[in-house]
Parts: C-alpha cells; sequence; structure tokens
C-alpha cells in the first residue's frame, strides 16, 4: 500500500490517502474501514438523463464521490472491497444522502477519514506502510494431498487463499483392478498438474511447499519433474529447487498448519506474520494441554482474566474488530492496549490465515495466563 | 420373550472392560425392539376381507394388502404429509395415534417407530378391535423361541402362505412399510418390522464353514504380510510356481526376505517401499472355519486405511516382533503403533485377540523374552477392555515356520512352549454371531469398476441380512437403486451371501460414479440415516492433544472419512460409570469421556449405534494420531 498523504492526529480524527498496490493491500484496507468513516474515491455511476424527446437514457459517469461507511464488504474470491454507504459530498448528477457502493480497486487512490484513528487502526497503516516492498511478502504455495483429494493454497502476508480443490475417487488396488488404479491416480497427478500450473506463479511466490501423509507428495513430486521434463515445461524446470516437500498427517485444509509448522517451511517464512502466529497459536495449545488452568478462551472468561491481570499473551482474530460496533471495537483495542501496557503481549490474528481460522473456531480470542486460575471453569462461557 | 440378537461371546457384559463398556447398551433397546411385533396398531381401517383389482397389472389383491402382489404398485398413493407422523422419535405415541393415515400398514409402523421411546406402550394398552386376528397372530408368532424372531407382521402373516422362495413377498410386504420408512427417523424400530426371507437364514447342516474375519495388525515392519504370505502358501493357496515367481522377483530387487510379504502387497508402490499401504485380503480354510485375512498397514500414516480394514474384522491377530528394540518401539505411545491399533481393534467390538508373538528366531525362542512381551503388553491389553481369557499368546516365527500349522519343531521352542499353534488358535475362536434378522447392510470398501460392461463391483462385508441376485439393492448415500448380477467371495462366484461374509457384489443398471467406497448398501425399503451433524459419546485416548469447540479432526466410520469440526461439548462423563459429571466442558483431555456434536463437511452414512453396530463406531483423528474413539448416540439433522 502506497501512503499518498497522512494528515492525522493519534487517538483523533484525520485522513490518508492511499493507492491500494496488491491483493493484501485491499485485505488491510479492509481491517481498517469501519462503519462511521467516509470514503473518497472515483467511481462509476449510472445516472439517468431526460432526453428531449421524453425518453430516459441510462450513462454511466465517472465521478469522484465521498460516502459515510455503511457496510464493508470483502470479496475473497474476487479480491474486491465494496463498500456501501450514504453521499455527502456535493455533485451534480448525485443528490446528498443517495446511497452508492464503492468499489476499490488496486492502484487506484482513495482518501479515508475517520473520526478517531486509534492505536489499532495506526498498527495496521503502520504495517502497511513498512511492507511495501515486494521481498517481504510470504508468498507461499501449498498443494496438500491425499490420495484422491488435493487442495492448493496461496499463504500471502496476511491472508491464505485457496486457489483449488480437486478430489476424485480412486479405487482400491487388488488383484486385476491393479490397472484401473494406476490410470485413476495418473489422471488425479494430471489435474493436480494443471491447477498448478494454472495458479502457482514462480515470479510471485517464494517457493512451492507439496504435503502429504504417506509417499503421495514423493510420487507426485516425480510425475511433475516428469511432465515439466516431458512437456518442457519452463516455469518448473527452472524452480526444481524452490519445490519442498513436507510430511502432514491429512490432506484436509487443517493439515496447512501442520505444513507451516515444518522446520525448512519455517526457515522460508519465519519473519512473516504468519509464521508468528503459528507460533503462538502452538504455545496456547501446549499451555493448555500441559496446564489446563493457565489457558482460556472465550470472550467472557477473557475478560474475567484481564479484569484479575493475568493476561500474559493475548490471542485475538481481527474478525472482532472488524464491522463491531463502536462500542465493541473500543473495548477490544482497549483490552489489547491495556495487555501491551502491562508487560503482556498481543497478538491480532488475521482470519484469513489457517490459525486465524483456528483461533475463530475457538470463539476467536483467547489468552495464555500468568499464573492458573481454577475458578475460571465455573464461570459459563 | 426370546431375545433376538444372540451374541454368543457377549461382549456386552458389564464385569470388565472400563472404557468401552458404555457403547454396549444393545440389550436395553433389544427387548423394547421385541415389543415391535406385538403391538397392534390403534387407526387402522378396517379391512374387510374383498379383493381389489391393481390398476397396472390387473391382479385380484387382498383387501389387506396396500401393494399389488405381482407389480408392486400401492393402491392409494399416499400423502406425503401423513408420512411424518411417527418420524420424530420423540413424540409420544400418542401423538401418533390421533393421525390418521388412510394406509393401515404405515400407521402400524408409525406407531412402532414412536416404541422407541415410550417404553410404556404395550399390549394391553391398545383399543384396536380390527385388527383382533392379526394381534393374536403377532402374539402367538411372538412365543415360538428359536433363532426365527417374531418380526412378525401380522398381515403378511395370515392372508399368505409362507412361501418364502420368492424375494417379491418380503418386497411386497415391506412395500408398505416404505412409505413410511423413507421419511422416518424411527429406524431403529422399524427395522423391527423387517422379516428375513427363508433363503437368508443359515441352513443348519450347512456344510459350508463359518466366515470369520481376521483382521491382521500390529507396528510396522512387525512381520503381518510376512506371516500371512507363509500361512497361504503352508495351506496350499498359493501355489508353489507363484510362490516361486514371487522370491526371484524379490531377490532381483534385493528384497529377498520380503518373497512371502509379496502375496500380498501387490502393487509396485508397495513392493518397492517394503510395507503395506492398503488392507489387502485373501482367503484360507481352516478346519472349523473358512478365514477372510484382512492383512492391515502397520504404518502410522496409513491407519486410515488400517480402520477401513479393521471395521469389517470378527477377531483380531496382533502381531508383534520380539526382537530387542523392536518391541519397545511398538510400545511408544507416539510413535508405535501396537498401542494405537490394540484400542482401534478394541473400539470396533473385537473382543477375541490372539497375539503372535513373532520373529522369536532373532531372539533365540527366550522363554523370558517371551514373558516379559506377555507381562507388559497383557497390562495394556486389560485396560484397554480385552478380557484375559479372550487373549492367547503364541510365539511362532514367520521366516523358519515354528508354530504356525504344526507344532514347532524347534528344541528350543518345544522345552518351555506347550501351548497350541496358530492355526489352533485360529480354530479355538468363538465363532461371531451374524445379524441375518436384520435387514441388508453392506458398507462398501472397495469399488472396482468395469468399464467395458456398465457394472460395477462393490466389495465389502454384510453386516446384516443377506444377498443374492436379481436382488435389488439401495446404494447410500446417492440413493440409487442397482440390481445385483452377481456375487464373488474369493474369486469364485457364490450363490447366497450372508452377514458376515465378504464378498464383492457386481451391480447392473446403476450409475458407476454413484457407487463409492464409503458408501453402504442397504435394502431398498430400509435406507439408511445420511447426515452431517453427529452426537457421539467418545472415549478420549491417552496422549492425545486437548480438544476445545472447533477442532479440527478427522472423523472415520465404517469405510468412510470425513473432516470434521468439534460443535459442542455437550456433556463430560464418568468413564466408569458413565453418568454425566459436568454439563458444556472447557476441553477435553486425555482418558475422559464425553458427548459432543461434530459437524461433517461433507454427508456420510451412519445409524445410531443401538441400531446397526457397523454403521455407529466412529474414531477421530488428528495430527496422525488416534485421538478418540466413540459411537454415534443420535444422528442430528439427517440428510433428504
Amino acid at each position: 500500500m502506497r501512503i499518498v498523504r497522512r494528515d492525522l492526529v493519534r487517538n483523533g480524527p484525520g485522513s490518508v490517502k492511499m493507492v491500494p498496490v496488491d491483493s493484501d493491500d485491499l485485505w488491510f484496507a479492509y481491517n481498517l474501514i469501519a462503519p462511521g468513516d467516509s470514503v473518497m474515491a472515483a467511481t462509476v455511476r449510472k445516472v439517468l438523463r431526460e432526453a428531449a424527446s421524453g425518453g430516459r437514457d441510462a450513462e454511466r459517469v465517472r465521478l469522484k464521490l465521498e460516502i459515510t461507511v455503511e457496510a464493508v464488504d470483502y470479496d475473497k474470491v474476487g479480491s474486491i472491497l465494496r463498500i456501501r454507504g450514504k453521499n455527502i459530498l456535493e455533485n451534480e448528477h448525485v443528490k446528498i444522502g443517495a446511497f452508492h457502493t464503492l468499489e476499490l480497486e488496486q492502484n487506484r487512490p482513495f482518501v479515508l477519514r475517520k473520526k478517531v484513528w486509534d492505536s489499532l487502526a495506526l498498527d495496521v497503516l503502520h504495517l502497511m506502510a513498512t511492507c511495501t516492498y515486494p521481498g517481504a511478502s510470504a508468498d507461499l504455495a501449498v498443494i496438500l494431498m491425499q490420495e484422491g483429494l488435493a487442495h492448493i493454497f496461496l499463504v500471502g502476508r496476511s491472508m491464505t487463499t485457496t486457489r483449488a480443490r480437486i478430489e476424485t475417487s480412486i479405487p482400491r488396488k487388488h488383484g486385476p483392478a491393479i490397472a484401473g488404479y494406476e490410470s485413476a491416480l495418473k489422471k488425479f497427478y494430471d489435474n493436480v498438474l494443471q491447477a498448478f500450473l494454472k495458479h502457482v506463479d514462480f515470479n510471485v511466490v517464494r517457493c512451492a511447499v507439496i504435503a502429504s501423509p504417506g509417499f503421495t507428495k514423493d510420487q507426485f513430486h516425480k510425475h511433475l519433474l516428469l511432465e515439466a521434463e516431458r512437456r518442457q515445461l519452463r516455469p518448473i524446470i527452472e524452480n526444481k529447487s524452490r519445490i519442498l516437500l513436507v510430511h502432514t498427517s491429512s490432506g484436509y485444509k487443517h493439515g496447512l498448519s501442520e505444513v507451516l509448522d515444518a522446520p525448512n517451511v519455517m526457515n522460508m517464512i519465519k519473519d512473516t506474520k504468519a509464521a508468528q502466529e503459528v507460533q503462538a497459536l502452538k504455545d496456547f495449545f501446549n499451555m493448555l494441554s500441559n496446564d489446563e488452568t493457565r489457558a482460556c478462551y472465550g470472550p467472557k472468561h477473557v475478560e474475567v482474566a484481564h479484569d484479575r491481570m493475568a493476561i500474559q499473551t493475548l490471542l485475538i482474530t481481527d474478525d472482532l474488530f472488524r464491522n463491531a460496533d463502536v462500542a465493541t471495537r473500543k473495548k477490544y483495542v482497549n483490552l489489547v492496549n491495556s495487555v501491551k501496557d502491562s508487560g503482556g503481549s498481543a497478538h491480532v490474528f488475521s482470519s484469513m490465515h489457517v490459525s486465524g481460522e483456528q483461533l475463530a473456531q475457538l470463539t476467536g480470542i483467547a489468552a495464555i495466563l500468568r499464573f492458573p486460575l481454577p475458578d475460571l471453569d465455573d464461570i459459563e462461557m | 420373550m426370546p431375545r433376538k440378537f444372540n451374541h454368543g461371546l457377549d461382549y456386552d457384559d458389564d464385569d470388565y472392560g472400563d472404557e468401552y463398556d458404555d457403547y454396549d447398551y444393545d440389550y436395553d433397546i433389544d427387548s423394547d425392539a421385541e415389543d415391535n411385533g406385538n403391538l397392534p396398531k390403534p387407526n387402522q381401517e378396517t379391512d374387510s376381507s374383498s379383493i381389489w383389482r391393481c390398476s397396472i397389472c390387473t391382479y385380484d389383491n387382498d383387501q389387506s394388502m396396500t401393494t399389488c402382489d405381482i407389480c408392486g404398485v400401492l393402491r392409494n398413493p399416499l400423502p406425503l404429509s401423513g408420512i411424518s407422523n411417527g418420524n420424530d422419535l420423540k413424540t409420544a405415541s400418542a401423538t401418533v395415534r390421533k393421525d390418521n393415515t388412510s394406509a393401515p400398514m404405515s400407521a402400524r409402523f408409525s406407531n412402532s417407530s414412536s416404541l422407541m421411546m415410550s417404553k410404556g406402550s404395550n399390549v394391553t394398552g391398545n383399543e384396536n378391535n380390527q385388527l383382533k386376528d392379526e394381534e393374536h397372530n403377532l402374539r402367538s408368532s411372538a412365543k415360538s423361541p428359536g433363532t426365527l424372531s417374531s418380526y412378525h407382521e401380522g398381515g403378511v402373516e395370515h392372508t399368505l402362505p409362507m412361501d418364502e422362495i420368492k424375494p417379491p413377498i418380503l418386497a411386497r410386504s415391506l412395500d408398505s412399510v416404505s412409505i413410511n420408512d423413507r421419511g422416518g427417523t424411527g429406524k431403529a424400530a422399524s427395522w423391527g418390522q423387517y422379516k428375513p426371507e427363508k433363503w437368508m437364514l443359515p441352513e443348519s447342516e450347512d456344510g459350508l464353514l463359518n466366515q470369520l474375519n481376521l483382521a491382521i495388525v500390529g507396528h510396522v515392519d512387525s512381520g503381518k504380510s510376512t506371516l500371512s504370505g507363509r500361512l497361504l502358501h503352508l495351506l496350499g493357496r498359493i501355489s508353489q510356481k507363484e510362490m516361486h515367481k514371487h522370491e526371484k522377483e524379490a531377490k532381483l530387487q534385493g528384497k529377498g526376505s520380503f518373497a512371502y510379504a509379496w502375496a500380498l502387497d501387490e502393487s509396485p508402490e508397495e513392493r518397492e517401499r517394503g510395507i503395506t499401504m492398503t488392507v489387502a485380503v485373501a482367503y484360507f480354510d481352516t478346519k472349523r472355519y473358512r478365514v477372510v485375512v484382512l492383512d492391515s498397514p502397520g504404518h502410522k500414516d496409513f491407519v486410515p486405511n488400517m480402520i477401513s480394514g479393521a471395521t469389517q474384522a470378527d477377531a483380531a491377530l496382533l502381531v508383534i516382533d520380539a526382537s530387542i528394540g523392536s518391541f519397545e518401539a511398538g510400545m511408544d505411545g507416539s510413535k508405535g503403533q501396537t498401542k494405537e491399533h490394540a484400542q482401534l481393534i478394541r473400539s470396533f467390538g473385537v473382543d477375541q485377540l490372539i497375539v503372535a508373538v513373532n520373529k522369536m528366531d532373532v531372539v533365540e525362542y527366550s522363554n523370558d523374552r517371551f514373558n516379559l512381551i506377555k507381562r507388559q503388553l497383557g497390562t495394556f491389553l486389560r485396560s484397554s477392555g480385552f478380557r484375559d481369557s479372550s487373549v492367547l499368546w503364541i510365539p511362532l516365527s514367520a521366516m523358519e515356520n515354528q508354530n504356525l500349522v504344526t507344532a514347532p519343531s524347534d528344541v528350543r521352542l518345544l522345552s518351555w512352549y506347550k501351548g497350541p499353534y496358530l492355526l489352533d488358535a485360529i480354530d479355538s475362536l468363538h465363532p461371531p454371531t451374524r445379524d441375518v434378522l436384520k435387514p441388508l447392510v453392506m458398507p462398501i470398501c472397495d469399488v472396482i469398476k468395469s468399464p467395458t460392461m456398465n457394472q460395477v463391483s462393490a466389495c465389502g462385508k454384510l453386516e446384516g441380512g443377506a444377498l443374492r441376485s436379481g436382488v435389488k439393492v439401495l446404494v447410500m448415500p446417492s440413493g440409487d437403486v442397482g440390481t445385483v448380477r452377481s456375487l464373488e467371495r474369493d474369486s469364485r462366484p457364490c450363490a447366497i451371501a450372508r452377514s458376515g461374509d465378504n464378498v464383492a457384489v457386481v451391480l447392473q443398471g446403476i450409475d458407476t460414479s454413484k457407487v463409492i467406497a464409503g458408501g453402504v448398501l442397504c435394502h431398498p425399503n430400509f435406507p439408511i440415516s445420511i447426515a452431517k451433524h453427529l452426537e457421539l459419546k467418545v472415549l478420549i485416548l491417552d496422549g492425545a492433544s486437548p480438544i476445545l469447540i472447533g477442532s479440527q479432526l478427522e472423523f472415520h466410520i465404517h469405510h468412510a472419512k470425513e473432516a470434521a469440526r468439534v460443535e459442542k461439548m455437550v456433556s463430560l462423563l464418568d468413564p466408569k460409570t458413565g453418568k454425566v459429571m459436568k454439563k458444556a466442558p472447557r476441553c477435553l483431555l486425555a482418558k475422559q469421556s464425553a458427548v459432543i456434536e461434530v459437524v461433517l463437511q461433507g454427508p456420510v452414512c451412519a445409524e445410531e449405534f443401538s441400531s446397526c453396530k457397523a454403521l455407529g463406531r466412529v474414531s477421530l483423528r488428528a495430527l496422525g494420531r488416534t485421538i478418540a474413539v466413540g459411537i454415534v448416540t443420535r444422528v442430528i439433522e439427517k440428510e433428504p
């Protein structure tokens, strides 16, 4: 995200003009923009005009509109951010108070004006500004597979997208049916290879990981290299060394966290947010299994723990901030701030990452405590 | 009232086995099911003894029949609204009685489906007069002892001779049931209405041996495939020529010692790596049984495949590597498979176990080593729920052919071992009980497509009912109906397959893509439920990481597996007594027992454990280990 102009007061009103550069930036914008703010951007509006003959004429006009945000919607599949709200800028075509939906696109500047730039928003801004150089992108392409099922994920800086899912039924191999097994398996690998070529661009991703339980990954890797040789697929041949093999216990989506945990993959991504999140969540689960009373999850329990100044590490998903009403958002912001102030650490998980999803399943907020609190059990969740 | 489910060696006994007891609460439900046949139904229409003419085939049917004798067409197509009456198990029978359905049969069954909950409703409480004769029939037939259950349908009883050879008879009587059952949740009770045909029941002077499904499990490289290969060779199932071929090929690849294992590991992958990856099925005969060998993989990554094989097992052979270090590695909690396999086997209801301590030649047939293994493993098995009396310990060596099919010849072994050899031990196992009295249920283990004809073969073990050519079966989860063209057992065609038999069913008239491994073949009139949302009673195994709400796990049931999420943790149970200790626990730790709800990513065929054991056993895995084993207590939110 390129910040063109910044004009704000800490914990006060202000505006920022910025240009999203890649899809991750749209995600950041999604986190920043909350109902009540106002956004100004160039957009297209269908305007009805009365022609001389009395017939209505619809014309698409490019204009600059500023709207107060009512709802923000992020389209994962198409990477589009839609902001819906009422117009507040005087305009010859659009009345004040008319509803409009802005679509924020890449490489188009927009201005965000907020009433209160709280610490969280400033953090996001800071993060966006510093991560502008391409090297910081954690882009990792992961092919997670098992016999008959394969997923292709792209693990980015702040989000993980599922690019493809391939599922086929592969017969078992007994006696005469072996031939059928081989051909079905080969067809499966071909499908996965096609998806791989389509979605994995080695110019963007740092490396590709093939992960599976058993020997499927080795078989697929062999098949991949053979096909690349046969069909002279330059991208794969050149980047042979950037393909890693990792062992997981299953081919389902939650196996992705195991992939990120593997040592050789961890090396690749250790400087990124994704890795930190995975580590923090792992710590939480370890604590839970070792000493149940020193870990808690759920808003009520975490609040109680916070009241007693017991939180050492706070894990929270950004889901909870986004689109919440002002009071709730303020509460969570305060929570994060006070944990940081009291010497603890707070991790804001991106809900688009696997670890963020896992945390979201557990109500979205969890904490590792400084000292055990056994009476939390009695409190309703 | 005679008990319908004669389990023989009853693992339902409460006097042992702490953790797994809870799952075996069949008997209560059984006694309820018995009542079904007896309870006459209140709101029946008068069945006059006049006849009605079928509009399609113009056959004159008896008035009491709602479907045509010949063509199976319904007499009065029922409105769907009438069906839903008895479907809610929880509604009291009173609600059902109020509803009036036009078909006498379906009303009867809808009533009986509510029986599951209302144990109180009894024979005497009924005020129906019209079916007095039927009642009488029911009662008298109910009193008939013996293996034939009194799941009689009164209507069938008195109007038709028991001319059992023709399948249509059963189909006809069940057609009337079908309307109700298709939408019904009262599967367990409505199965009570199922009357097996005569050809389905095993003839006593069979001449054929009982079939026994034996799963071979154990830690990786303990010698499972080699042992199975040896046995097959010694019993003449593999010709000398074939064996020679295997040996030659094995030596060529530098894997001379795997020669016997190659009899079972047929794919190039398995041979190259020297492991078993999927369950191999082979057959051999002993004096008492026709044994189906299910050679499972021992590798940690292939436990899902092993689960698929072990669900079919009646008894198990746990192979242990006696060499120094290997046994200890196998017993390791997190890396070894010995314990995990033993626990999984037990959770599938297998209570007869033969522990084969293999590779005794490496330890010089030492008695001490054998006793050490027996002591250590014995403690574990006892804590898993195996009774000491049902575990047999056999030292042997597959490579040197000691103690397999004859008494040992090696002096060292003879000096201290006086017990039976392996084949004798297999013969001494108790015959497993078979649910022939239940409608057809066959979980599909494998699907083989033959591209030449529009045929597909489904392999699996029949868990209930029986099959023969020409019978129509319903394939779940797709819901399509196909016809059985032929049956094959052990690469030989066979005429009838009964519950407990491991067969390949060639199906015709069905789209080949609809038959998948993990599906179930069932009777068209007794479909089984498909669901995504299930309530389970589970036992968390030790060494498991804590389970929280939202934990992602892998859900295994018969041959199907799905990704699952823990939706809700209903209650924590006391592992010993089964009573509710705490409601809505925060997290579940090892060795705890709890009731939880899971939501699956895709639908699976599942039934409550009380109604169908094979379709009710589940195991949950995560991160390459088995976290929990359990049973389905409730199917929430069935798919249509």
